[in-house]
């Protein structure tokens, strides 16, 4: 009897506690499908997590000693990311970004002669968290302006926050395309600099289109294999939207149930539809499976593009080795992107790891935070809402750096997208598509962005 | 017809995964009529024990079989004699599923702490070796591995047929009253089996390794199919058990050649709940 009573307690235990650590773990899933493309953000995932906080308090010290020379209130940039949870390891990929920029400007002069400060709000993957940490930020903490965050559901939350007190906030990451609809369309304290979800997907079909320059065969046929999830679906819709205006006939659409046991039917149905390209959206494992399935059932796509997510997951070329030479993938930032190269160097020499498209985006806020503030002379929310709509970069930032993302210009317009109005997007944005070469990722496309030739066919060997 | 012979191939290779993990699960259930819910997670613990020993020790996968399948047995033997033993003699059907259930998410939570949320994988000299028969390409991994689960299930058919010990795990599961009676210690044949069957989901997790990524929740999709070739072979029947696995292998990869690979997991379950209810018509029938 007392056998009885003390197992069932401890199933109660063990269950409780499993369903408990099965929470957290299924919140970092979450965030990486929100996020259209992780680039490598699920490499810190917990190992680097140390060295992360270490680094960023060096640079906080370095941040203040500067500060300590320059006169004047501090400029308070208020951001909220996940630094605790399933997915703190994006939000420590983000933050050094944030502390490489506002070092960086802080040690040359800083804004007007006065440095910048980072508030960090933690919304630990969660909305109503988020809400809280930017009214906190902004009532208590009394920052100027707000960055954020990695989820876009978060984003829109923390959005209206901001809008209610006037602070301006630009995000560097959320592509949700809904967050710039005809909905938001009042909300005009918020900006987005990161490219949308469906522009990922129209820089695929552009790369499809443009890639003939290189190898000259033109792609006229593609296929989707994808998850059957959210991801996929998304996939699909964006290809639905774009594929006339690239004139590309879509033969197979092949989908399969996230952690399949078997993909050898799908990769068959693929190599009876016999596209010139394979667009793609997978999780790490079925991304895996599905390229190690290609080779087993013989079949070599010419050309295999994927919206990064696993593709992009630094154990993809660790787990398959050489047969993943030839995958493309979307990416937002490359360490070898022609006007990327030296600040990755910079950066690395900082954090020890490289630069992610996480931690460039959001770079690339703070140094418009400056310019703007700058502009406008003053660090009014209304003043500096003006000073972000009329802000035109082009190439590089008024006595600094050059963007380091694959465009040329930063301006926030409003526009339509394949039939629906957006609302202060930054229309320039797009992606790279970088090609897995000898084990390594190269950015391939936009050509004026990368000195590396498509391989094609892809060689898958 | 290229296309169907590739098919063929690729459902036997993978079915005789399905039939390993049914067989163990359908041992486990004709001895002691228990549900192993936790038999798809025993078969990633399988997978993390050929990966350690790979990376660690430098065993090939392959050599490693036996080790893991050795290991798998005491660590379900154990789990059997101090978990399982004690809550049958309950007779609530709902304590087992608890334990079992908890078990696995103790099991797969356990390796998410321990090995991180990585998908990690193991590749050899040969794991890449493709191997063509005519139109058919098959990886010569996955051939080995069927190999293996060829001589398993043998073994296993000899095994219970000829040795003592069969034939006392035969007796206890057709009437472990009656097994009693005539002197068979039912709590060791208890313990054996439930060893016998984690020890059949480790092998399996181990085959898998060299052309599956091992992750904490990899166990999942297989034990849910191990549940399905359960059913469809006949509860407790192991030959039942071996068939319908092949059957689930091949179901798969044909109904997503002559259908559509969309609708390949919709027509396994409607397959299944057909089964199901033309048994049942029949046993109501035949009483």
């Amino acid at each position: 009897m007392k056998l009885r009573k003390l197992t069932s307690i401890l199933c109660a235990a063990v269950i409780a506690i499993s369903a408990l650590a099965g929470c957290s773990s299924s919140s970092g899933t979450d965030a990486a499908a929100t996020t259209a493309a992780p680039a490598a953000t699920t490499a810190a995932a917990g190992t680097e997590a140390p060295k992360e906080t270490e680094a960023a308090k060096e640079t906080e010290a370095a941040g203040e000693a500067a500060g300590a020379e320059l006169t004047g209130e501090p400029i308070k940039i208020g951001t909220i990311y996940a630094m605790s949870g399933g997915s703190a390891a994006i939000g420590a990929n983000i933050l050094r970004g944030i502390d490489f920029a506002v070092a960086e400007i802080n040690a040359a002069g800083g804004v007007n002669g006065r440095p910048l400060e980072v508030v960090r709000g933690d919304h630990a993957g969660d909305a109503a968290t988020g809400r809280s940490e930017a009214e906190r930020l902004i009532t208590q903490e009394h920052v100027d302006v707000m960055m954020g965050c990695h989820m876009s559901v978060v984003t829109e939350v923390v959005a209206q926050v901001c809008q209610q007190y006037e602070v301006p906030m630009i995000t560097a990451i959320s592509t949700l395309d809904r967050l710039s609809n005809e909905e938001h369309k009042d909300m005009d304290y918020f900006f987005r600099l990161c490219p949308l979800n469906s522009v990922y997907v129209e820089d695929m079909l552009m790369y499809l289109r443009d890639s003939a320059e290189q190898t000259g065969e033109e792609i006229k046929t593609v296929a989707i294999f994808t998850d059957r999830a959210a991801i996929g679906q998304e996939l699909i819709r964006c290809v639905e939207l774009f594929k006339d205006e690239y004139g590309l006939e879509l033969v197979a659409t092949v989908d399969y149930t996230s952690n399949a046991t078997d993909l050898s039917a799908q990769v068959l149905a693929l190599k009876q539809a016999d596209p010139d390209a394979v667009l793609c959206d997978s999780y790490i494992g079925d991304a895996t499976l599905f390229i190690q399935t290609l080779k087993e059932q013989n079949y070599s796509p010419k050309m295999i593009v994927a919206k990064a997510n696993g593709f992009t997951d630094p154990s993809f070329i660790t787990n398959l080795g050489a047969i993943a030479n030839g995958v493309a993938s979307v990416v937002e930032f490359n360490p070898d992107l022609t006007n990327g190269k030296e600040i990755n160097e910079e950066f690395k020499a900082e954090f020890g790891v490289d630069m992610n498209g996480h931690s460039a985006e959001s770079y690339t806020v703070v140094w418009l935070f400056k310019t703007a503030i700058e502009q406008a002379g003053s660090t009014e929310g209304p003043a500096v809402r003006d000073a972000l709509a009329a802000i035109d970069i082009k190439g590089e930032f008024p006595g600094g750096r050059k963007i380091v993302l694959p465009y040329d210009q930063i301006k926030f317009e409003n526009y339509d997208l394949a039939g629906e109005a957006h609302y202060r997007d930054n229309t320039s944005a797009s992606v790279a598509i970088a090609q897995i070469q000898d084990g390594q990722w190269k950015t391939v496309w936009p050509f004026n962005f990368s000195d590396t030739k498509i391989a094609y066919p892809a060689p898958l060997q | 017809m290229d296309m169907f012979l590739q098919a063929c191939v690729n459902g036997l290779l993978m079915g005789g995964f399905y039939s390993l993990m049914g067989m163990g699960q359908n041992i486990i259930f004709g001895v002691m009529k228990i549900v192993n819910f936790c038999h798809g997670e025993m078969l990633m613990v399988g997978m993390y024990l050929t990966f350690i020993l790979y990376t660690f020790f430098g065993i090939d996968p392959y050599l490693a079989v036996p080790i893991v399948a050795v290991t798998m047995f005491c660590i379900g033997s154990v789990i059997q004699h101090t978990l399982i033993t004690p809550s049958l003699g309950t007779k609530s059907f709902t304590n087992l599923l608890f334990l079992t259930v908890g078990l696995g998410l103790l099991l797969s939570n356990g390796a998410l702490v321990i090995f991180g949320s990585e998908y990690r994988s193991i590749r050899t000299a040969y794991s890449q070796t493709y191997i063509q028969l005519g139109p058919v390409t098959m990886a010569l991994p996955r051939l080995i591995s069927f190999g293996v689960l060829i001589v398993v299930t043998v073994a296993l058919f000899a095994f219970l047929k000829y040795t003592t010990i069969g034939k006392q795990i035969r007796a206890v599961s057709q009437n472990p009253t009656g097994a009693e009676v005539v002197g068979i210690d039912v709590k060791k044949i208890y313990i054996l089996t439930y060893g016998l069957g984690v020890a059949l989901a480790g092998t399996a997790g181990a085959l898998l390794t060299q052309f599956y990524t091992i992750f904490p929740t990899a166990g999942a999709s297989f034990g849910f199919r191990a549940l399905i070739v359960v059913v469809v072979g006949g509860l407790g029947s192991i030959p039942g058990a071996f068939f319908a696995g092949i059957f689930l292998g091949l179901l798969e990869t044909m109904s997503a050649l002559f259908i559509s690979p969309s609708y390949s997991d919709l027509i396994v379950f409607m397959t299944f709940i057909v089964i199901l209810v033309v048994r049942q018509t029949m046993i109501a029938r035949r009483k």
